[in-house]
């Protein structure tokens, strides 16, 4: 039944369609105005973190259309992290996509993309999780190939698209078997048939499901795409897309295993470690090879999309609610540092040898991107230490030794992802300064997000235990 | 609440150097009132606690994470107060001594800062997370310190010095959490004497944090970084560099791996202190084949540390006063000695003992200073060094009579080579003729140097003034290991 609850539980959706569609109309009007619709934009990405804040700050929860769309803290907390990521790249994007001349539909693009993932965050019903997955990944095919000055970008659409329609079938097939086998598509449903022995049918649905979470979150054997589409990207989009739409996929999953086959823990866990063993591998020795910087990036976010799944593997045993509480944690403090790097590309320069003196000629910004390749490596107190710790503190907890060998192989590539982090900053810092020491002009918006993510990156250990509050009273782990 | 002051002062000091104007004098002064202020709180810590640093003003302890139990918890106590307030020294040193940065000087101060801020927080941290926290946190200044400012072969020097204490400080950090999590507590004064844990699970645990404490130290064969990274840094790097970095790693055993695992370190104690010895006579031999004063006194300093590994190792309070102390007076007389190889180095353009001689005459404050430097590295009496070493010998014979008299032939040696040194640099006929003409130390250099010598005496006529500060903290440690 659709009541007043059910509109208030829908706000930062409803809010987020609302400015989609004012920030088209409005761009119909105002094609040549850049600044009005990314004003207008970037209010809407705020509007959707207030109502969500909104939401958490008064405690709502409760389950609507028959328990398929649910708002917990731990679906808020996402769309926090979604939104914010937004207004951020809306932010970078501004200047840029004022130069292609289709700001409006760009930005649009870009809300889209929120819309979708604040949705799958709520979602209890694996139909609707994949409607809205869908709901997010197809405007974000459009953003990747945006950039039509570049072949690259068209490039890397096109892979993304096609291996974006493989995974989908994939995960889709995976829900239908799974649907077969229990009759429902509700996880509380789903979690009555996960329960005992999987019979095969049951464990061919569960891989095909990871198997299409893996495509989407970059995790490897799957992650091919990934370096290919964000090189491309235009760098707003690589941003927003390595960082919002993955912390939602994450989300989901992690409320589709613990909601929906708790009981099939041990098969799913097992799974993850493998997955993310091979992930964080991947990931770093293709990164250590890269010049450019972009395609690094790309590298590192699949290292990073390992290490989350380091803390799936970790949800057994002792360590089970220090593991949701690492994804929770590990998902805003890799948008943070993720974001913030990806935003100083614009700035600089997505060749590694652009870096070069960067510290002389733009001390600030060299600062601020020290800090981002130093909390990606995990030193603390920046940010991705803190994520870290926490899937090192869960997997330790969880009694496996398989988990044990999940985080060792963690910590071995953290110091693996040293050289090439720290290779940025040996080129800001140590060398002699190989551009114009002329700074660009404009990008006032970029270097004043820039800035205030590096300080959010610093300081990142204020928000850890509200986060874990939150996390302990969101229903899951 | 003064000791946490004391440590963040140091983030305000950074902040304000970054937003100075980029003018030379009026940076340089800013910089040195932002040095003075927490030795000067250490200075009033002392004067005002004294042998009573267990004082509840002093302390902080706030749970930070419930779950985990971690926590803000710092403290001083009378194991680190000697270091905390030898790194606020040695800081204001490092600031007077930075008339060999000429670039970016704004940075150079705002990066050595937060460094300080790292350092001093060790030296005070009761929790294991925080501990290692600020351990890291001086990683990432020092690289960029030796990196930036440091001469031609900085970038291969920074990078060696990163990889190999991240590596040890991450094997370190995973001794640590395993560790906590085993107590179910990270706070230090609940996991004193082991935590609860058994024997097996302590040998466990300690290994990977005797490593990562080794490789900081460095002892050898784990030092494969240092001489680069000490050769190619600026002197007043190298004054911070030598004098406090590696006492992260003897702090951390006298803190840490020792009190709180006393049965996991048991087994590897006697080790140590071949460690120890190693350290001391690799570092003398080594010492005497260096063409490079530079090189040859970074050499001295690495032997010399050998006499805190040997002193923790001994378990016995004289072996274990003597190690405390040993790391102040370490860092006093290698501060003293990297200061007076700068100004050497900037008069006479050359850094090679070959070419120096006879500097007595040209630099008599110069080479005076140099000569009380290699003498109180040589642990003579009436020298702070020698009151530390000598302690440390008698603890170590006491405990390993081998290692301890392996360590008194380490005095014999390091006389031999920095006598034969000084007879090559300070004594001797003026061999080049360019020397003729050469000025002794600058003021702002005496002031580098002066305060150092001065320390050296005072304590090596009054070791009092450190030792009875020091001696609770020993005594807690001893008990905690189940001695005398």
């Amino acid at each position: 039944m659709v009541t007043g609850q059910t509109f208030v539980a829908l706000l930062p959706e409803l809010v987020a369609v609302g400015f989609l569609i004012l920030v088209l109309m409005v761009g119909v009007f105002f094609q040549r105005s850049v600044g009005v619709v990314a004003g207008l934009a970037a209010l809407g990405a705020l509007a959707v973190f207030g109502s969500a804040a909104g939401l958490l700050a008064a405690g709502f929860s409760g389950e609507f259309f028959g328990g398929g769309f649910v708002v917990d803290n731990f679906a808020l907390y996402f769309k926090l992290i979604v939104a914010g990521s937004a207004f951020f790249a809306v932010l970078a994007a501004a200047r840029w996509s004022g130069d292609t001349g289709d700001a409006p539909e760009y930005l649009t693009l870009i809300l889209a993309v929120v819309l979708g993932s604040i949705l799958v965050v709520s979602m209890r019903d694996l139909f609707g999780i994949f409607l809205a997955i869908e709901l997010a990944t197809i405007p974000s095919y459009a953003m990747v190939a945006f950039d039509r000055r570049r072949r690259e970008s068209a490039e890397g659409g096109m892979k993304y698209l096609i291996t974006g329609v493989v995974a989908s079938s994939v995960l889709l097939y995976g829900i239908v078997l799974i649907y077969g086998v229990s009759g429902s598509a509700l996880l509380g449903d789903v979690a009555r048939t996960f329960s005992g022995s999987l019979s095969p049918v049951a464990l061919l649905g569960l891989v095909l499901l990871l198997s299409g979470f893996a495509f989407k979150v970059s995790a490897a054997p799957f992650h091919f795409w990934t370096p290919d589409a964000y090189q491309g990207a235009p760098t707003s989009a690589a941003a927003f897309l390595s960082v919002a739409p993955k912390a939602a996929l994450f989300a989901v999953l992690l409320r589709i295993l613990l909601e929906g086959m708790p009981e099939a823990r041990p098969t799913w866990t097992a799974v993850m470690a493998f997955l993310a063993i091979l992930t964080m591998f991947v990931g770093n020795l293709a990164a250590l090879r890269q010049r450019n910087v972009r395609r690094m990036l790309a590298y590192s976010s699949v290292a990073h999309s390992g290490y989350i799944l380091a803390a799936f593997a970790a949800l057994q045993g002792q360590g089970a609610g220090q593991a949701v509480e690492a994804v929770l944690i590990y998902s805003a403090a890799y948008a943070v540092m993720n974001l913030g790097a990806f935003l100083v590309i614009d700035l600089v320069g997505e060749d590694a040898k652009s870096f070069n003196g960067l510290f002389r000629t733009r001390p600030a910004l060299a600062a601020s991107m020290g800090v981002f390749m130093a909390s990606l490596v995990g030193i603390p107190p920046f940010s991705g230490f803190w994520g870290k710790a926490w899937i090192i503190f869960s997997g330790a907890q969880s009694g496996s030794v398989l988990v044990y060998v999940v985080v060792g192989a963690l910590v071995v590539n953290s110091v693996l992802s040293v050289p090439y982090y720290f290779g940025i900053i040996r080129n800001m810092f140590f060398e002699k300064p190989t551009l114009d020491a002329a700074e660009p002009p404009g990008g006032g918006a970029l270097k004043a997000s820039v800035y205030v993510l590096a300080l959010l990156t610093a300081l990142f250990f204020l928000l850890i235990v509200p986060i874990s509050a939150l996390a302990g009273g969101s229903g899951l782990g | 609440m003064i000791t946490t002051i004391t440590i963040f002062v140091p983030l305000l000091g950074a902040i304000l150097m970054l937003l100075l104007p980029e003018e030379e004098r009026p940076l340089r002064y800013a910089a040195l009132a932002v040095a003075a202020v927490p030795l000067l709180l250490t200075l009033y810590i002392y004067l005002a606690y004294g042998s009573g640093l267990d004082a509840p003003s002093l302390t902080q302890d706030f749970t930070w994470i419930e779950s985990l139990n971690m926590g803000y918890r710092v403290g001083l106590d009378g194991l680190g107060f000697g270091m905390f307030f030898l790194t606020a020294l040695l800081t204001l040193i490092a600031v007077v001594a930075s008339y060999d940065v000429r670039e970016n000087l704004k940075q150079y101060f705002a990066i050595l800062f937060i460094a300080e801020v790292g350092m001093l927080g060790v030296f005070a941290s009761e929790d294991l997370i925080l501990f290692y926290i600020f351990f890291e946190i001086t990683l990432i200044p020092m690289y960029l310190l030796v990196g930036i400012w440091g001469d031609e072969n900085r970038r291969q020097a920074a990078i060696k010095f990163f990889v190999y204490t991240f590596l040890g400080s991450t094997v370190m950090l995973a001794g640590f959490l395993a560790f906590g999590i085993l107590a179910g507590t990270y706070a230090m004064e609940a996991l004193s004497a082991g935590g609860g844990l058994g024997r097996t699970a302590q040998i466990a645990v300690a290994a990977p944090i005797l490593f990562g404490l080794l490789v900081k130290v460095p002892a050898v064969p784990l030092h494969g970084w240092l001489l680069d990274v000490y050769v190619s840094s600026p002197i007043s790097t190298n004054v911070v560099l030598s004098g406090i970095l590696p006492k992260l790693g003897t702090y951390g055993l006298i803190k840490v791996a020792i009190p709180l695992l006393p049965q996991g370190v048991q087994p590897f104690l006697p080790y140590l202190a071949a460690f120890g010895v190693i350290n001391i006579i690799y570092g003398a031999f080594v010492a005497f084949a260096q063409p490079d004063l530079k090189a040859l006194v970074a050499y001295s300093s690495i032997g010399t540390l050998g006499f805190i590994l040997l002193g923790a190792a001994s378990g016995n309070a004289v072996g274990l006063n003597g190690a405390v102390l040993q790391q102040v007076t370490h860092g006093l007389y290698s501060a003293l000695l990297f200061v007076l190889v700068g100004v050497i180095a900037a008069r006479t353009g050359t850094r090679k003992i070959r070419e120096l001689g006879g500097l007595a005459a040209r630099m008599p404050w110069a080479g005076g200073l140099l000569a009380l430097g290699a003498m109180a590295a040589m642990g003579l009496p009436g020298l702070a060094v020698f009151v530390s070493e000598f302690m440390s010998i008698m603890g170590g014979y006491d405990a390993y009579p081998v290692q301890g008299i392996l360590a008194s032939l380490g005095i014999v040696l390091s006389a031999m080579y920095l006598l034969y040194m000084l007879a090559r640099v300070v004594f001797g006929p003026i061999e080049t003729p360019a020397y003729e003409a050469v000025e002794d130390a600058r003021p702002m250099e005496m002031a580098a140097a002066v305060p150092l010598a001065v320390l050296l005496v005072l304590f090596g006529v009054f070791p009092a003034l450190l030792v009875s500060v020091q001696r609770p903290g020993v005594e807690a440690v001893i008990s905690a290991i189940g001695g005398g």
